[in-house]
């Protein structure tokens, strides 16, 4: 029978919260000895890791930015002809206007839909809970790589290839899972007395958590949105093989096409990669900080 | 205080069943693939796979309207597809349907599909069609075999590509070595040209994706042995095959940067367009990189040496590329008038210019490009003399690929770091290849 946990179900269900309580003592202890620490000691680990991270990066902007042919060190004199080439010659422009459609669409979906799956998940007990959650987990192992032929098949018949939709579905289908798994942890963790002191005031179970829950789920719909964005952005194997169609196509189908069999336009290939990673990185620049407290906030909590 | 979700089960289950048997229904049903497919009007709209989808984008366009132009009631739909990814695209659409009409096939992998059934042979239609008589019999013997049906061949040739040994034609100059046209002389430039304190090298080695089909490449061509079946036992292993690859391998960190255990050729072109290395093996279709990284005169490409001065020269074949019919096409008639279209003199010719490799069309072979282009030039001599010995690879072996890449690179790498002999590495290949051709035989 399925049934809506109390608060004091929910207290025997929930797991111990993982976020250790650090006594003020020893809390001051700790900054006392990270004060005492030379910067030099914290900040040079710290800027050669930075470098060993960055070199790549630089590497792709000094293919992108200087002149073909040239193996200067440093991207003098700029040059955006490589821009301007995968930009209009090898559609990049449509292919990243796809991308972002094929992202936010998946993100909306996704986000939508682990919310409610995840709902479930925290606040209610059904008989085969532990099997669905099993399963959930289980369905991770499964490589998108053995589902192609039958998902094909599937959006063959329902006209859904060379349509972007193909795409949205199947990657919201394969990020659902860990989504609802990471949303439903961090539902179990707003106390349901909350909400029941909105049922208490007159809202429905909708109101209540709207009003109530979903302003507290912001950090982990931030951490889920984000991550169904990335994930579908970057990902190849289901723009290639649903889409036939160069104006269809999506970056990283599209950045794929600039290697040939016996010859590379590397300038091409690192504008491309350039184009490719300015939406991840500003994503990532906007919600690291939610991003962080959502992953402390047990984020990974079954 | 404890609530019970009011919900009708009978009607969430009814949903939920009847999504399932949909989605079983959608999924049970024509594939469309291996159908017999039409030879249709000769009219309408065709789709074509390019198979180096991006690269060659802009020279297929040309093609493409050139012969909407000439054919009006014919569209052409171009679809690219990434050369890495190809095989796997088409085993996809062969497996769940939607394969195109014509489809760019090269003989690395044509045997896969058609022990699949997806292509439709193409002898009788060049036979009675304007391509008789037109196309290199060297491509066109590359193309039966690849295929492993006997006479029977399933794409039209369009370009061959051919084993190449570039090199920096400034650094040889001022080092005061010989151009590499003997064995001899390739091996003491590539000493001659290293100065591993300046980072200077004479040589860039393939090791990681792609390694052995190189150095079957370099094995066959210093060896001289001119077939890769002795009856039923390759020749992988034969002794001189062996030396030869000991003393190719014996270049690795003494001629050539450490870092060349994982170039595919991809970051090999790229070292060699970017430093100081003196020689690169690698085929026609880098000209272009090349060409763009130095400038006009400053790289020259020659064929592989012969095995000793004087003799025929030993060449490995390398995959020709063509242009596959699809049996599922609804639509041959126009199909085929695209293929046609595509391998005849002026096209033919236009792409591989583009290109810079070899044209199938023998009309082709005389157009003034290929004078200009010397390291084309020189290829296509070397595979038209007459005593020159083409080696067939065994591209019909279904598991070819998987033998010459998945299985041996890792082994090639481990011969590089000198963690196996040459022997040992050779022996190993010819065991799987020996194997792979016993089943391929008895499935015959």
């Amino acid at each position: 029978m399925t049934a809506a946990l109390t608060e004091t179900d929910a207290r025997r269900t929930a797991p111990p919260s993982d976020t250790p309580v650090i006594p003020p003592k020893r809390r001051r202890r700790r900054q006392r000895a990270f004060d005492e620490v030379p910067r030099w000691q914290i900040y040079l680990p710290l800027g050669l890791y930075l470098l060993f991270t960055l070199v790549p990066f630089y590497w792709m902007l000094l293919f992108a930015l200087r002149p073909a042919g040239s193996t200067s060190l440093v991207p003098w004199p700029i040059t955006f002809e490589h821009f301007e080439k995968v930009w209009n010659e090898r559609s990049f422009g449509v292919f990243f206007q796809n991308s972002m459609l094929v992202g936010v669409a998946t993100l909306v979906t996704t986000t939508l839909i682990a919310l409610a799956g995840g709902y479930a998940l925290a606040r209610f007990q059904f008989r085969v809970k532990n099997a669905f959650m099993l399963a959930l987990l289980c369905s991770q192992f499964i490589p998108g790589a053995l589902m192609l032929v039958p998902l094909f098949e599937i959006f063959r018949n329902l006209s859904m290839i060379n349509s972007l939709g193909s795409v949205i579905i199947a990657e919201t289908v394969f990020q659902l899972p860990l989504s609802m798994i990471l949303i439903s942890g961090f539902i179990k963790n707003v106390p349901v007395s909350l909400e029941e002191a909105a049922w208490v005031d007159g809202c429905s179970r909708l109101r209540a958590f709207r009003a109530v829950v979903l302003p507290l789920l912001r950090p982990g719909l931030i951490a889920v949105g984000s991550f169904a964005f990335v994930h579908s952005w970057n990902h190849f194997l289901f723009a290639l093989m649903f889409l036939s169609e160069q104006d269809k196509q999506t970056i990283p189908v599209g950045l794929n096409t600039l290697i040939g069999a016996d010859s590379v336009d590397l300038g091409a290939l690192a504008a491309g990669g350039v184009i490719a990673a300015v939406p991840v990185v500003i994503v990532f620049a906007f919600i690291q900080k939610w991003l962080i407290t959502g992953f402390s906030a047990g984020a990974v909590k079954g | 205080m404890k609530l019970t979700i009011h919900r009708n089960r009978r009607g969430a289950a009814a949903v939920a069943l009847t999504a399932v048997l949909a989605l079983t229904a959608t999924a049970c049903g024509d594939d469309g693939s291996g159908g017999s497919g039409d030879e249709g009007s000769g009219k309408g709209e065709i789709t074509f796979w390019d198979n180096n989808g991006g690269v060659r984008t802009p020279v297929w366009e040309k093609i493409i309207a050139e012969f909407e132009k000439k054919n009006p009631d014919i569209d052409v739909k171009y679809v690219p597809i990434p050369i890495t990814d190809v095989q796997s695209k088409y085993d996809t659409a062969i497996a769940g349907g939607g394969l195109p009409d014509v489809g760019g096939v090269g003989t690395a992998y044509l045997a896969n599909m058609v022990a699949q059934d997806a292509l439709e042979p193409v002898g009788d239609r060049i036979e009675s069609g304007a391509l008789k008589g037109k196309l290199s019999e060297q491509m066109a013997e590359s193309v039966r075999s690849a295929a492993g049906r006997g006479d029977e061949m399933y794409s039209v040739p369009t370009s061959a590509n051919q084993g190449t040994l570039w090199y920096r034609t400034e650094l040889f100059e001022a080092a005061g070595a010989e151009p590499p046209t003997t064995w001899d002389g390739f091996y003491a430039a590539a000493d001659k040209l290293t100065d591993a304190k300046k980072n200077k090298f004479g040589f860039t080695i393939r090791g990681g994706a792609g390694s052995v089909a190189q150095a079957l490449d370099m094995m066959y061509a210093q060896s001289g042995v001119d077939t890769f079946w002795n009856g039923d036992k390759t020749t992988v292993n034969d002794p001189k095959n062996v030396a030869a690859l000991e003393k190719y391998v014996g270049l690795y960190k003494k001629a050539t940067p450490e870092a060349d255990l994982n170039n595919d050729f991809a970051k090999m072109v790229a070292q060699f367009g970017q430093g100081e290395i003196g020689m690169l093996q690698h085929n026609l279709g880098s000209y272009t990189d090349h060409v763009k990284a130095f400038g006009e005169g400053k790289v020259e490409g020659i064929p592989l040496p012969p095995s000793a001065e004087g003799s025929p020269r030993t060449i490995v074949s390398n995959p020709v590329d063509g242009l596959g019919l699809f049996k599922s096409s609804k639509n041959k008639t126009a199909a085929w008038k695209f293929i046609e279209f595509a391998a005849s003199h002026e096209m033919n010719s236009l792409w591989n210019q583009e290109a810079g490799s070899i044209p199938a069309n023998t009309d082709a072979s005389g157009d003034a490009w290929i004078s200009e282009v010397k390291p084309v030039k020189a290829a296509m001599e070397s595979l038209n003399d007459p005593g020159t010995k083409v080696v067939q690879l065994p591209y019909y072996l279904p598991d070819w690929n998987n033998i010459s890449k998945a299985d041996s690179e890792p082994d090639f790498q481990k011969l590089l770091l000198g963690e196996i002999t040459a022997k040992q590495f050779a022996d190993g290949l010819a065991e799987k290849l020996n194997e792979a051709q016993a089943e391929w035989k008895q499935q015959q």
